[in-house]
C-alpha cells in the first residue's frame, strides 16, 4: 500500500489532469466514432458535414436521426447508471453494490407489462410506465425494510430488494407465458439492453432525468462521503443516517430505473465503472460521481459502438458486451481484493 | 403482423432464453425428446431432405387412414387444409388459434396449439392430434403417444413443405385424390403469378416484421418465396433465418425500393424519424399486404402471391386476376 | 497549557436521567436506569468490565439505539429537542470503532468534521478550513497530512479521528474508548490533550477500561456493572479495592501511587495471590 501512498503525494494535480482531461479527450473521441461507424459507410468529412445540418439527405438521416440520437443516450445512460452505482456503493459502504440492488429491474419490468396489457404501447408512455414501476418497487422495498426492521439494516433492504424483485419477476414469467414469439424475442432482447431505438425525445428524457436525479446526488456528494464512514460515525457528526440512506437510495435508484426505462436492462456499467473512478484517484464522492459520469459515458458508447460492429449485421445486445468487458475488470477487482 | 412494443426488462432473462431459443428459431429442433421410431431425428425445417414417410419430429406418417377415426388440429395451416381436402367431417377438435376457414369455429376449441393441455385434447377422445411441429411440443408429442393417440407434427415454413403437408394430411386422412387437386391447385396459382412476373422489372423489397428488435423476412421464410414468385427481390435473401434481427441503418444500406408491410403500420413508419433515414419511406414507398392472407402459410399460398404480385406490379393487375 | 489558564469556552453538561436501554430480542437491559453527570470543566470517566453497557450509553447520544426510559439533557435541554445536525455542533463523539472502506486524505477526513456546520451549497468556509488545521495541530497528526486514511499506523488512525471531533469545534466531547491501539507516548499525549480541553471549559465524557490513567486524570468517575451504575464520585471515592473486586470478578488491590497521587490498580494472579 505504501507505493500508493508515494504516488498520492506527488503527481496528484497532474494526475488529475491526466484523468479528467484524457476522460474528456476519450469521450470526444468516442462520440465521433459512434456517429462515424454504422452500416453505411460515410466518410468522415460527410459525418461532420452532416452534424453540421449540410450535404446529402440520407447521410444527415442516417447521421442525425439513427446514431446521433443512440450515441447520446449510450452516453448519458452509461453516466446516469456509473452515477447511481457510485452513490449506492457509498451508502453501503460496498464497492460491490450495483443499481439494480432496490427492485428497479423487476418493478420497470411489471410496470411495462400491465401498461400493455392495458391496450397501451406509444413508446413514451411504456417508458413512463416502466419508470414508475421501478420508482414503486424501490419504494416498496424500502418500507419492507423498514417495516420489517429499519431501513438502516443494510442486509434487510437487500433481502427486500430480492424478494420484490421475486414477486415481479415471477408475474413477468406468467405474462410471457401466453406471448406470441415475436414479443417473447422482443422481450429478450429488452432485457439485455438495447440503445438501438433511440429517439431524441429518449434523449432528453434521459437527459432531464440525469441532470436532475445526477444532480442531486452530486448536491448532497459530502453526506455520501458522511454515510460512507458508517452508521455510527455518520450520526456522530450529524446525519440522520436512515433518512439520509433512504434518499439517496431513493434517487439513485430512480436514476437507475430512467436508463432501465429507456434502454433496458445494462449490467456492470453501476458496478465498475465507480470502482475505476476511486482507481484513478477519486477519492470524494463528489469528484467520484462526476469522474464516475464521464467513464460511465465512455464505456458505454464504446460498448454500443462494439454492439454494432462486432456482428454486423446484426445488433448485439449492450447488456452482453458490457458484461464482456466487465468480467475481466471485475476478476481483476477480486484478486486485488484477496490481497 | 407488426406488433408495437413496449420496453421491457426483466432479471431472470436466463430462464427465457431457451423458451425463446425454441420458439424465435427454426432451427434444429434436435432434441431427442421426440417420438424415436425413426432412426434419425429430423430437423424441422429443411425441405427436401425430409423423407416422404416421417413427420417433421421423425415419426412415421400414417399411410392409410386407420387413425383418421377423430381428428384433433393442433396446426392452423393442418386446419385449413384439412378442410380444404374434404376430411373436416373427421373433426373433433381444434386449437384456439385455427380460426380459417369459418367453419372451422364450429369446431370444439380444445386450447392453445403449443404446450396444448393434454387432458383437455384428450377429453374429446382423439385417435389422430396433428401438432404444430416446434420444439415446444416435443413433450405433448410424447405425452399424446403414451396415452395410445397417434401424432402427426408439421409445419410449413417453406412451400415444399405446404405440399408435404398435404400429400401426409391426405393420406393420414384418407383424402389422397382430393390433397392431389388441392397441392396441384395451388402449385398452379403460383406458377401462373411466376409466369406473368417473370418479365417484369424486379423490385427490391424488404418486409419488416418486429420493431425491437428490427426484424425483417430473410430466407427461412415461405415469405421469400413468395416476394420471388411475386416479382419481388428480398434484399434480405442472403441471410438464411426467417426473422432475423438487422439494423435500420442495415435496411438503409441496402436501400430496397419498397417496403412491404400493412397498411397501419405504413402510416407509423412513414412519419417515424429512424424509418425515415430509409429512402423508401421517405419516398412513401409502401406495398401493402393483407396480412390475414399472407399470414397463412396454408391453402391462401397462391391468393397470397396474387395479392403481392398485384401491389408490387399494378402494371400486371388484369394479367392476375 | 498551564492550570491556571481561565476556561475560554462555556459549555453545558450533559446528563443522563435515569436512562435504560434494551436491545431487541434481549432480556437482560444493556442499560438500567443509569443517571450520571459530566459537568464541564473536568474529566468525566466512565469505566467497568466489559457488557457493562460503557459502549451503549455512548450510542444513546448517537441516537442509535432504542431508550425506553429516562432522558440526555445538554444543558437541561432534551437531546431530542435537537436535531442530529444540532446535536452534532455541540457535542462531538468518537465511536469506538470505525473502519475505512472508501480512503480519503488525512485532510479531508478531518474536514468531514466541519459537515453540521456547513451549509449545502457552496464550499469551505474561512471558519471550518481554520477549525480543521486547529484540530490537527491539537490532535497531533500534522505529520501525516497528505497521507490517505488507510496508510495510517493503528495510533495515527486513532489522532486522526479525535481530530476530526475536535473539528467539530463542539463544547461537549465524548470519546469511546479512544487509547486503543496507542502506545504509552500517545496514550499519554491524548489524555493530556484531554485535560487541556477540559481545562478550557469543555465537558469531556471519557468511556475508558484504562483505569489507572482514567485514575490520574479524570475528575469524576462512574463505574458501571451490568447496566447499573455501580459506584460514581471521585476517583478515591470509586477506586477502592473491594467495589473493584466485586464489579470486575477478579482479584486486585489498589495502591496509592507516590509518583502521581493517585490510586492505582493492581490485577493479581488469577490462582492465589502469588506474584
Amino acid at each position: 500500500m505504501t507505493h500508493l501512498a508515494v504516488a498520492d503525494h506527488a503527481n496528484t494535480d497532474q494526475n488529475a489532469r491526466l484523468v479528467w482531461g484524457g476522460g474528456l479527450l476519450a469521450l470526444a473521441l468516442v462520440l465521433l466514432l459512434g456517429l462515424s461507424i454504422g452500416a453505411v459507410s460515410l466518410p468522415f468529412g460527410d459525418v461532420l458535414r452532416a452534424v453540421r445540418g449540410l450535404g446529402d439527405e440520407s447521410t444527415m438521416a442516417i447521421v442525425r436521426d439513427l446514431r446521433a440520437p443512440r450515441v447520446l443516450l449510450a452516453a448519458l445512460i452509461g453516466a446516469g447508471l456509473a452515477m447511481s452505482g457510485g452513490a449506492l456503493q457509498g451508502t453501503l459502504r460496498n464497492p460491490l453494490a450495483e443499481p439494480y440492488l432496490l427492485g428497479v429491474s423487476g418493478g420497470a419490468a411489471v410496470g411495462a407489462v400491465m401498461a400493455m396489457s392495458l391496450g397501451v404501447y406509444q413508446p413514451a408512455l411504456v417508458t413512463l410506465s416502466a419508470f414508475v414501476g421501478a420508482a414503486v418497487s424501490t419504494m416498496l422495498v424500502i418500507a419492507i425494510a423498514r417495516g420489517v426492521g429499519g431501513s438502516g439494516d443494510t442486509r434487510l433492504l437487500l433481502m427486500a430488494g430480492v424478494v420484490v424483485g421475486a414477486f415481479a419477476n415471477a408475474a413477468i414469467l406468467v405474462a410471457l407465458a401466453d406471448a406470441p414469439p415475436e414479443r417473447l424475442r422482443g422481450a429478450l432482447w429488452w432485457m439485455m439492453g438495447s440503445a438501438a431505438d433511440a429517439t431524441w425525445p429518449a434523449v432528453a428524457r434521459t437527459l432531464a432525468a440525469l441532470l436532475i436525479l445526477g444532480g442531486l446526488l452530486v448536491w448532497r456528494a459530502r453526506e455520501l462521503d458522511v454515510l460512507a464512514l458508517g452508521d455510527e460515525p455518520a450520526a456522530a457528526l450529524g446525519v440522520d443516517v436512515d433518512r439520509a440512506a433512504r434518499r439517496i437510495f431513493l434517487i439513485a435508484s430512480w436514476l437507475a430505473a430512467a436508463t432501465v426505462a429507456a434502454a433496458g436492462l445494462i449490467g456492470f456499467v453501476g458496478l465498475v465503472v465507480p470502482n475505476l473512478a476511486r482507481a484513478l484517484g477519486a477519492r470524494q464522492h463528489r469528484t467520484m460521481l462526476l469522474l464516475s459520469a464521464l467513464y460511465g459515458a465512455i464505456l458505454l458508447v464504446a460498448a454500443d459502438l462494439m454492439a454494432r460492429t462486432l456482428r454486423a449485421p446484426a445488433d448485439l445486445p449492450l447488456g452482453a458486451v458490457t458484461a464482456l468487458v466487465g468480467v475481466p475488470f471485475f476478476l481483476m477487482r477480486l484478486r486485488r481484493l484477496a490481497q | 403482423m407488426l406488433f408495437p412494443h413496449p420496453r421491457w426488462l426483466h432479471r431472470s432473462w436466463c430462464l427465457l432464453l431457451p423458451l425463446v431459443g425454441s420458439l424465435g428459431c427454426t432451427r434444429a429442433d434436435t432434441e431427442s425428446n421426440a417420438v424415436a421410431q425413426t432412426a434419425s431425428p429430423l430437423v424441422a425445417d429443411s425441405i427436401a431432405t425430409a423423407a416422404p414417410g416421417t413427420d417433421d419430429f421423425g415419426a412415421p406418417v400414417p399411410t392409410d387412414a386407420q387413425f383418421a377415426a377423430r381428428v384433433v388440429s393442433l396446426n392452423p395451416a393442418a386446419t385449413e387444409v384439412i378442410f380444404a381436402i374434404g376430411a373436416d367431417s373427421l373433426l373433433v377438435g381444434r386449437s384456439r388459434w385455427d380460426t380459417f376457414p369459418n367453419e372451422a369455429l364450429r369446431v370444439a376449441d380444445v386450447g392453445d396449439g403449443i404446450r396444448p393441455n393434454i387432458e383437455a385434447v384428450l377429453a374429446v377422445r382423439p385417435t389422430l392430434v396433428v401438432l404444430y411441429a416446434t420444439a415446444e411440443n416435443r413433450n405433448a408429442a410424447a405425452a399424446f403417444e403414451r396415452a395410445g393417440v397417434r401424432t402427426l407434427a408439421l409445419r410449413v415454413d417453406h412451400i415444399a413443405q405446404f405440399h408435404r403437408m398435404v400429400a401426409q394430411l391426405g393420406r393420414a386422412l384418407g383424402a389422397e385424390a382430393r390433397a392431389r387437386i388441392v397441392s396441384d391447385s395451388v402449385q398452379q396459382t403460383l406458377d401462373r403469378v411466376s409466369a406473368v412476373t417473370r418479365n417484369a422489372i424486379r423490385k427490391r423489397v424488404v418486409w419488416p416484421v418486429w420493431e425491437s428488435p428490427v426484424m425483417v423476412i430473410g430466407r427461412g421464410s415461405y415469405l421469400d418465396e413468395l416476394i420471388t414468385i411475386a416479382g419481388g427481390n428480398n434484399a434480405f435473401h442472403d441471410l438464411d433465418a426467417p426473422s432475423p434481427s438487422v439494423s435500420i441503418e442495415e435496411i438503409a444500406k441496402r436501400n430496397p425500393d419498397v417496403v412491404i408491410t400493412s397498411a397501419p403500420r405504413a402510416a407509423e413508419l412513414a412519419v417515424n424519424a429512424q424509418w425515415r433515414v430509409i429512402p423508401a419511406v421517405r419516398a412513401k414507398q409502401f406495398v401493402v399486404h393483407d396480412p390475414t392472407v399472407t399470414g397463412r402459410p396454408s391453402v391462401v399460398l397462391g391468393m397470397g402471391a396474387v395479392q403481392l404480385a398485384r401491389a408490387l406490379h399494378p402494371e400486371l393487375a388484369d394479367q392476375l386476376r | 497549557m498551564t492550570a491556571d489558564r481561565a476556561p475560554s469556552i462555556v459549555a453545558p453538561d450533559l446528563m443522563f436521567h435515569e436512562v435504560s436501554v434494551t436491545y431487541p430480542g434481549r432480556s437482560v437491559p444493556a442499560l438500567d436506569r443509569v443517571s450520571l453527570t459530566a459537568a464541564p470543566g473536568q474529566i468525566t470517566a466512565v469505566v467497568g468490565p466489559n457488557g457493562s453497557g460503557k459502549s451503549s450509553l455512548v450510542r444513546t447520544l448517537l441516537r442509535r439505539v432504542p431508550v425506553s426510559h429516562g432522558a440526555v439533557r445538554l444543558g437541561g435541554e432534551a437531546l431530542t429537542a435537537f436535531t442530529p445536525s444540532e446535536i452534532a455542533t455541540r457535542i462531538a463523539i468518537v465511536p469506538q470503532r470505525e473502519e475505512p472502506v472508501m480512503p480519503l486524505r488525512v485532510e479531508e477526513f478531518v474536514a468531514l468534521g466541519r459537515h453540521a456546520h456547513r451549509s449545502a451549497f457552496g464550499g469551505p468556509q474561512r471558519i471550518d478550513l481554520d477549525a480543521v488545521q486547529h484540530a490537527i495541530d491539537t490532535a497531533g497528526v500534522r505529520n501525516t497530512v497528505g497521507r490517505r486514511t488507510d496508510t495510517l499506523s493503528g495510533g495515527e488512525w486513532q489522532r486522526v479521528r479525535i481530530a476530526r471531533a475536535l473539528a467539530q469545534a463542539a463544547p461537549v466531547l465524548v470519546l469511546d474508548e479512544p487509547t486503543t491501539f496507542l502506545d504509552i507516548a500517545h496514550e499519554m499525549a491524548v489524555f493530556e490533550l484531554l485535560d487541556a480541553l477540559a481545562l478550557r471549559g469543555h465537558t469531556v465524557l471519557l468511556v475508558s477500561h484504562q483505569l489507572n490513567l482514567v485514575a490520574r486524570f479524570a475528575t469524576h468517575l462512574v463505574l458501571l456493572s451490568a447496566g447499573t451504575v455501580a459506584a460514581a464520585g471521585t476517583v478515591d471515592a470509586v477506586m477502592r479495592g473491594e467495589i473493584l473486586e466485586r464489579v470486575y470478578e477478579w482479584p486486585l488491590v489498589v495502591t496509592r501511587d507516590p509518583a502521581v497521587g493517585a490510586p492505582a490498580l493492581l490485577p493479581l494472579r488469577g490462582a492465589g495471590r502469588r506474584r
